[in-house]
Formats: structure tokens, sequence, C-alpha cells
């Protein structure tokens, strides 16, 4: 998969875009522990709760898209159109982040207020296993971010290839999720803002390679497209 | 547990009433063990319960966490397993991928077995529970469901054929629990307004026995027993002040925001607060006897007397599981007989998954129990539940005039003052002796002078002597001689003469009816005060509130002619003055026959019978003497705002009732045809059911919402400081004004 790496990377810098969101799990997660190894140790197996989360969901949306392409009715690339939807939602999340879109920023999320009493148990319980229970249940917090990249899972086609995708932008995800739970804001403002942008950047150039591809595929239907009713 | 619950026996967690028996209608409960009325409270229960065993809270919590990891795992399994047909459609297998497939067969086993464990056994507890008590529901089948699912993937693992259906057990489990739970957080959240108010109420009550003060439970009080309360302390029973005097906030029983001064003799109520005071009360209604708790059982037998949804519903759930139990077996038979066993069991399973009766039976209570606890929250209290569904319907709303439109309070409608005097000389005069006497009449000349001339600078007498019930009398440096207040009969009976100007005007009031009072010094009366009843301030705006609601409003008087009249000029309202009672029930029957259900409002007392002959009455002023006998509803609070309040919210929770029932019917009739033809999955169904529960009871807990609109309306706001409280407040303005033209303009 080429673009793992870009999905890391959208991963890690996309992830000051959910720091709003899911880092005050994060701050209440740490907040009585008063070492930082500890409280390292905490963040981490919290992440891996987040990231089993992203990856069962990412083989969930490979294996909706192995379905989808099987399907001998389906009239459209159906990988090539989510690569296309995905990539489409990507940039457009992105030029939001950084308020470049015309109506401003946009604001993605819910209220977590059902959530907020089941994690909070969690989250504040001294054991690792509710941690790890709480990373699983924040996976499942809605989040565009995550939507978007589930497209790009669904988009491979392959239950393995989603999970993998999905882990990925999990595993990205969790150096500024660990900093925020343990230092707070290490960052100053103007580097947050900066940064800030760069994510956007880096999630907008994720889509546009994602609708590279999509498009790649679209082109290989071109002169051989056998399977396709429309062509017959 | 309080001895009203003891009294109601329901469930220990949520407290709302248990399913009973379908075949008899006994209760066969052992009173010491805790029962629970769905596993969503027992869950719920065994989390919360433990406040002290926090770890054991978390386990419960944590134990549906793990289900919900594991099964998660298991969705990866029977997905790999599933994309394995996908890829091999029509290929050649090969060793590897044989070898992998059985792997993931028996990991889905491996990792379906903790949830097994984890969920199944709580339902196991509960439908074993339910059993013993006479009760079936469809937990057996539920159970009998997955139990058969899983059962059946064992064999083809060990036989290494045919499928598994692992994730099925799990997801079903799993979505069930979760159902459940919400469902039990939604009941309870629909008695927590009830809860609330006997939480006001404290423990321990300073009891003097023997002389001393002892600290004792509420329960442990007698009648009789003299109980001191401090400042800051609500009364936990009622009783009559014996010694020292405070001012009470009794917002929690009449909704009266401002406090009121009580002294020895006076009567308070449980859930009041002493805000200032060192009292000493004697107790009259012991706890359990007392205002609160009679409150609270009121509107728990209120919930018990169930209303025509209600019933429906019930009727329909009666038959309902034996139903659904000969469905799913027919089903399973046919397809078992068709296409084997597998889809024989999943199509009974999806069945009894689909026609889990919890929406149809939550539908009805769930609103209605939010909305008269709502209700209760704001002072409304409602007889039953069929009485918030006739409020919905009614198409009229007929008020009686006298202690309901208006306040019994009199104001002073007008001076008129003799050829040659001043009016701010007499109201300053008035004002000094009226402040001298308790009377109510006396409240309203003070009210009245201070209003009509701001800045008054109020002459006081000196040697002030008063007569109950006639007058007072005073020594005014101004006038150089005694200055008499009082009745018609009180200032002749002092040698006053009355003016012929002034005789027309005291013949005016007398063939008006109305009250009046006369002032006067040097053996002349100067001026005639006459008085009229004060509408409630917000009764303009609360007739208008009715109207906004299409309701045809319209005020039944047993008062003169000329004064409903002058009402109905007032209020812009039509009014039926000179009724006897037996023609303001005809006034009523006429009305309903012509318009539709009819609500009467009136006082509880005068008003009995006409109360009783509406549709739906509604008692004003209740207040903490309520009694269940004299109307449908009862507005604790003297406010009349609360009538289209409280039309507004039966309306609400009848939409909101149907809109349930609807859903419930509509949801299991839909999805009962896609199981019974064996074309739903049954986690898919699972859902469904956890999804249906989850929008009845967000649904009905919009009502727990119900916004408390009365005091936005601009009018209501501007009237609102008019609120005669003995006597000290004021006229609004624009009324003062008014009168004040009339002032001016003596009597010729």
């Amino acid at each position: 998969m080429i673009e793992l790496p870009l999905v890391f990377v959208g991963g890690l810098l996309g992830s000051s875009h959910c720091i709003g969101m899911c880092g005050p799990l994060a701050l209440v997660l740490g907040s009585n522990r008063q070492q930082p190894l500890a409280n390292l140790g905490r963040q981490l197996v919290f992440s891996t709760g987040r990231i089993f989360t992203y990856a069962v969901l990412g083989a969930a949306a490979g294996f909706a898209g192995l379905w989808l392409r099987s399907q001998p009715t389906a009239l459209v690339n159906i990988q090539a159109a989510l690569a296309i939807l995905a990539g489409l939602v990507l940039i457009a999340l992105g030029l939001a982040t950084a308020g470049w879109l015309p109506w401003g920023r946009l604001k993605v999320g819910v209220s977590s207020c059902f959530a907020a009493t089941w994690l909070k148990t969690f989250l504040t319980a001294p054991d690792l296993m509710s941690v790890f229970l709480a990373g699983v249940f924040t996976g499942f917090i809605p989040c565009g971010l995550v939507y978007a990249f589930l497209a790009v899972a669904a988009s491979t086609g392959s239950l393995w290839f989603g999970a993998a995708t999905m882990a990925v932008f999990g595993l990205g995800t969790v150096p500024l999720m660990a900093l925020t739970g343990c230092g707070g804001s290490l960052l100053s403002l103007v580097t947050r803002t900066r940064v800030l942008r760069v994510a956007a950047l880096c999630v907008v150039a994720t889509g546009l390679v994602s609708i590279a591809r999509g498009a790649g595929y679209l082109d290989l239907l071109g002169p051989t497209a056998a399977g396709c009713l429309m062509c017959q | 547990m309080t001895p009203q619950a003891e009294a109601h026996p329901g469930c220990s967690y949520c407290g709302l009433p248990l399913p009973r028996c379908w075949w008899s209608h006994d209760e066969q409960r052992d009173a010491d063990q805790p029962a629970f009325c769905c596993v969503g409270c027992r869950i719920a229960s065994s989390v919360t319960q433990s406040r002290g065993a926090e770890g054991q809270a978390r386990w419960m919590l944590t134990r549906l966490g793990l289900a919900i990891f594991f099964t998660m795992n298991v969705m990866v399994f029977a997905m790999a397993l599933w994309s394995r047909d996908i890829y091999l459609a029509g290929q050649e297998t090969s060793e590897l991928a044989d070898t992998l497939w059985q792997l993931f067969r028996y990991l889905g086993l491996l990792f379906s077995l903790p949830v097994l464990l984890l969920l199944g056994v709580p339902i196991v507890e509960n439908t074993w529970d339910t059993l013993r008590r006479g009760v079936l529901t469809t937990d057996l089948l539920i159970l009998l469901g997955v139990a058969a699912a899983y059962v059946y993937s064992i064999v083809s693992i060990i036989s290494g054929d045919g499928h598994v259906y692992f994730e099925v057990a799990c997801m079903v489990l799993v979505m069930v629990t979760l159902g459940r739970w919400l469902e039990a957080r939604g009941k309870l959240r629909a008695s927590q307004a009830l809860d609330a108010l006997s939480r006001l109420l404290p423990q321990r009550v300073r009891v003097i026995r023997n002389g001393q003060p002892q600290l004792v439970d509420r329960a442990a009080v007698a009648v009789a027993e003299h109980v001191r309360v401090t400042a800051g302390e609500r009364f936990a029973v009622d009783g009559r002040i014996v010694e020292g005097a405070a001012e009470i906030d009794q917002q929690l029983i009449t909704g009266e925001s401002e406090t009121v001064a009580r002294g020895p003799g006076d009567a308070v109520y449980s859930g009041t607060l002493n805000t200032d005071g060192d009292v000493v009360v004697q107790v009259t209604a012991a706890a359990g006897a007392e205002t609160v708790s009679r409150l609270i059982e009121l509107v728990q037998a209120a919930r018990e007397a169930k209303g025509r949804y209600q019933r429906l519903a019930d009727r329909v759930a009666q038959w309902f599981v034996p139903a659904v139990s000969l469905l799913a077996i027919v089903v399973t038979w046919l397809h078992t007989s068709q296409t084997g066993l597998e889809e024989g069991i999943l199509a009974g399973l999806a069945v009894v998954l689909i026609a889990c009766p919890c929406a149809l039976g939550l539908a009805t209570p769930l609103a209605v129990w939010t909305a008269l606890g709502r209700a209760a929250q704001q002072q409304v209290l409602f007889g039953s539940g069929a009485a918030l569904e006739r409020l919905a319907a009614i198409q009229a709303v007929r008020f009686d005039k006298t202690g309901t439109l208006t306040t019994g309070q009199p104001v002073v409608d007008n001076l008129t003052v003799d050829d040659g005097e001043q009016a701010d000389e007499l109201l300053a005069l008035a004002a000094g002796l009226a402040s001298a006497s308790t009377h109510s009449l006396a409240g309203a000349v003070s009210g009245y002078a201070r209003a009509a001339c701001h800045g008054l600078d109020v002459f006081a007498p000196s040697d002030v002597k008063s007569v109950a019930g006639r007058g007072v009398s005073g020594q005014c440096q101004q006038t150089g001689s005694r200055v008499w207040l009082g009745s018609e009969a009180y200032v002749r009976q002092a040698g006053l003469q009355i003016s012929t100007g002034l005789q027309r005007a005291v013949q005016e009031a007398h063939t008006a009816g109305r009250s009046l009072v006369c002032i006067g010094w040097d053996g002349r009366v100067r001026g005639v005060f006459r008085f009229r009843e004060q509408l409630r301030p917000e009764a303009a705006s609360a007739i208008a509130a009715c109207r906004k609601l299409e309701l045809d409003a319209a005020v039944l008087t047993g008062d003169h002619d000329h004064r409903g009249a002058a009402l109905a000029e007032q209020l812009q309202v039509p009014v039926s003055a000179e009724l006897l009672p037996q023609q303001k029930l005809a006034a009523i029957d006429h009305a309903a026959g012509r318009l539709g259900p009819v609500a009467m409002v009136g006082d509880g007392l005068n008003d009995a019978p006409a109360l009783a002959a509406a549709h739906v009455g509604i008692a004003m002023g209740c207040g903490a003497d309520m009694t269940r006998d004299c109307a449908d509803v009862c507005l604790l609070s003297n406010d009349l705002s609360r009538v289209a309040w409280s039309v507004k919210l039966a309306r609400r929770c009848v939409h909101v009732i149907r809109q349930n029932l609807f859903w419930a019917f509509a949801y299991n009739a839909v999805g009962m045809a896609l199981a019974a033809s064996g074309r739903l999955n049954p986690i898919w169904a699972a859902a469904a059911m956890a999804l249906s529960s989850f929008f009845v009871v967000s649904n009905s807990m919009r009502l727990a919402a119900e916004p408390d609109d009365s005091y936005l309306t601009d009018e209501s706001a501007a009237d609102r400081p008019a609120a005669a409280h003995g006597g000290t407040e004021y006229e609004p303005l624009e009324n003062s004004l008014r009168d004040t033209k009339i002032l001016e303009a003596p009597v010729a």
C-alpha cells in the first residue's frame, strides 16, 4: 500500500484536529497520576484501545468495500467511487480545519453526553483494563476525520488492508494524544496554529492521493471493462 | 426505602410497578428479595446501588465493556470467514486457506465464550427470577435462540462443516443488554422528579423530649411532639408553630416565590424552607403523612391509574408474549423443514428479537410518568394519567370568577372626594390611618394611596383607636381634629354627615354591591373609597394563552350581571353572569355539546359540582390541602398561567404517546414480516430492538424538558408586581392612573 505512510502522517498531523474532542479525555485519564511514566503508560494503553477499535472499524469498512466490489450488479467501480469520495471528504475536512472554506470553520463532532457517563467510569478507574476499554469506546466517538479515513479503508476492498489503514491512522494519532495527556499544551499557541495548518495541508494531500488512486482505477477500466454491464 | 415505596411494591431500581403474572393477578413476591422489572434494571442496579462498593460497580460496567471488546473480535473473525466465501466463489481452496479458515472458526468460539458468560448470566438470572414470579417474558425466548445458535455453531466446528453463528449470539447479547440498560436509565429518570422532592426533606430531626433537643430519624417523630427547626433548614413534617417566628419559603409547595411571615399558631408544611428564624413546631402530620409525602403518594397513585392508551397497550401486550412464542415456533419449524435447521434457528431468533415488546410496553407509561413528574415540579398535580389524556382533548375552557380569576383581596376602585377637598390631603390622611389597621380594606386603601401619589407624605396620626371590622380613628395635626376612616355605619356613628354629592356615590356602590370606606373629620365625610375585586395579575395573559391553544375560553359566574359585563370588557372574554350552580352545569353541558370536551377551572371548594361535571376539573388553590376528590387536576400554586401550560404539556404528552405507539406497532409489524420470512439477520433485529428502545426512551424524555414558559409573555411580566401580599403592594401603574382620572373629577 503506497499511501500507508501518508495515512500515518495524516493521522499524526490530523490528530491536532481531534485534540479538541479527544484531548479532554486524555487529560482526564492522566489527571490524578503524578508520575509521568505511569501516566504515559496509561496514555499508551488508552491509545491501544482506540487503535483496536479503529482497526475493527477499518476491517468492517474493508469488508464492506470487498462485498460491494463482488456484487455482480454494481454499475460503477465501487472501489474508485469510494476512493474519490474519501478524497473529497478529506480535502473538505482539511480545508475546513484550516479555515479556508468560505463558510468558515466546520464544527465536526456531536455531543458526547451519552458516552460521557460511561467513559468517565472507565477513564478514572485505576486499573489498565478500564483504561483500555475507555480507549475502545473512544474509538466509536463520531469524528469526521475517522470517517474520512474509513472511506479510504473501504476503498482498499480488503479486510486486512482496511484494518491496516485504520491501525496506521490510529498509530499516527498516538504521539499528539499522548503528549496532550502527559504534558497538557507543551506547544505554544503560535506553533499549534502552524502545526494545525500543516496538518490540514497533509489531510488535503491524503485526499488528493486518494482521488488520484480512484481515478487510476477508473482509467484501468477504460478499454477493457469486461465486467461492466453498461459497456458490454 | 420510604414507607410509600413499600406500599406500592415496585422494581428495586427504578421503583416502577413490576410486570404482573399474566395468568394470575396474585403478587408472588418475597418482600426481602430485591425484584427488578427488567434485566436492564438488574444490571443498572448492581452498577449504581453500591456507592460504597465502587469496585463492584466498576466491575459490572467493565463486564459490559469487555463483552463489547470480545464481540468486536468475534465480528472480525466472522467477517474473515465471510470474505473467504467472496474471494473463493467458484475457486479451488488451498490447504493453507483451509487451515486458516478452521483457525478463525475456533477463534470465534474462543472469543464468544466470555461474552456468553459476561452477559448471558445476568439475563439467565433475571429470566429465572421472573419465571419464579410466574411472569413469562420474551427474554426466555431470546435466551433459547442464542443458546440454539451457539450449540449449532459448536456442532458445526466439531463436525468440520456448516456455518458458525458466534457473531449472532454475541451481537444479540450485547444489543439486548444495551437496550435494556438504556430503558432502565430512562425509567429511572422518569421517577427522578419525585425522588428529588423526597430527598429535600431532612433525614434527621431535632425533637425536644424532656426539655432536651435530640436528633432522631424523621420517621421516629410522632404527632404532637415538638420539633425545633433553625434558619436554613427545611421542615421535615407538617406542624403548627408554637414558639418563634420566621420568614418561610413555600415555593416547593405553592410555587410562590416570595417568602411569607409565619409566627405562633401558623401552620407550616413539610418541604418548606425556614429562611431566617428559629422556631419550635408542634407536629400535626408525621413523616409519611405530611405534605410532601402526600404529594408523592398522589403522583404515584396517578401513575397506577391507567389511561386509554395504556389500557390499549396492556391489552395488546397481554397476548403479545404467547402470540410471539407461537409465531417463533411456527417460523422455526417452517424454515427448518424448508431450508434446514440453521435457517430455522436464525429466523425464529429474529422474530423473537424484533417482537420484543419493550417499545410497546414502555410507549405510554414512560411518557405519562415523565409528564406527571414534570407537572409535579411545576406544582400541577394530575389525578391520573387518564386526566392527562382527557386534558389533551379539551376544546373549551370555562373559568369561575371569584377566587379563580380574582384573588379575593379587594383593591380600591376609585375615590370620590367631596367638593372643595384636596385628594392628596385625603389620601395622605387615609394612608396614615389605614396603616394602623390590619383589615384587608385598610390594606387596599393604604396601597392605593401610595400608588396614586408617588412620594406621598403620610400624615402620622396619634392616639389611634381601632374598632375591629368597622374602622379606625386618630388625632391628626393637619386637620387639628380626630379623623375617622371606616364603614358607612362607623362614620355615621361618629356623627359625620354625608353630603348629597357623596351620597350618590355611596348609593351607586350599594347598587353595584361594592364595599366602600368613608373618611371624614369635623362632622363631615370628605371622601368615599369604592372597592372592587382584584383580578389575578396573570388572568388576562392566562386567558390569552388558552386562546392561543385554540381553546374556547369563557367565564361562568354567579355574580351580578353588570360586574360580569365589566369583566368581559376588561378581559375581552364572554362572561355568563348570575348563574346558579345548576345553571353552571347546564352551561358546561351546552358548551360540551357545541364545542367538545370542556375543562372547568374553579376553586376546589365552591365549584365542586361544576368541576365534577366538566370533562376535566382544574382546581385552583388546592395549596397545601390537596385533596384528590375535588378535581382531576390541582394547581397547587394559585397561578392561572399553569392552566394553559398544563394543556400544552398534556397535548405534547399525548403526541409523544401516539408517536411511541405508532413507532412500536409499525416497527413490530414491518420487522415481524421480514423476520418471519427469514430475511432479517438476527444481528440487525437485535440492533433494531436497541434502537427502538432508545427512540422510545429519548422521545419520552423530551417531556421532562417541557419549558416553563409562563413567565415569558410580556403581559404577565408587566402585571406580576401587582400581586397583593398582605396589602402592602400597590396597583399596577396603568391601573392607578386610570383610577386617578375619576379622582380628579369630583362628583357634582
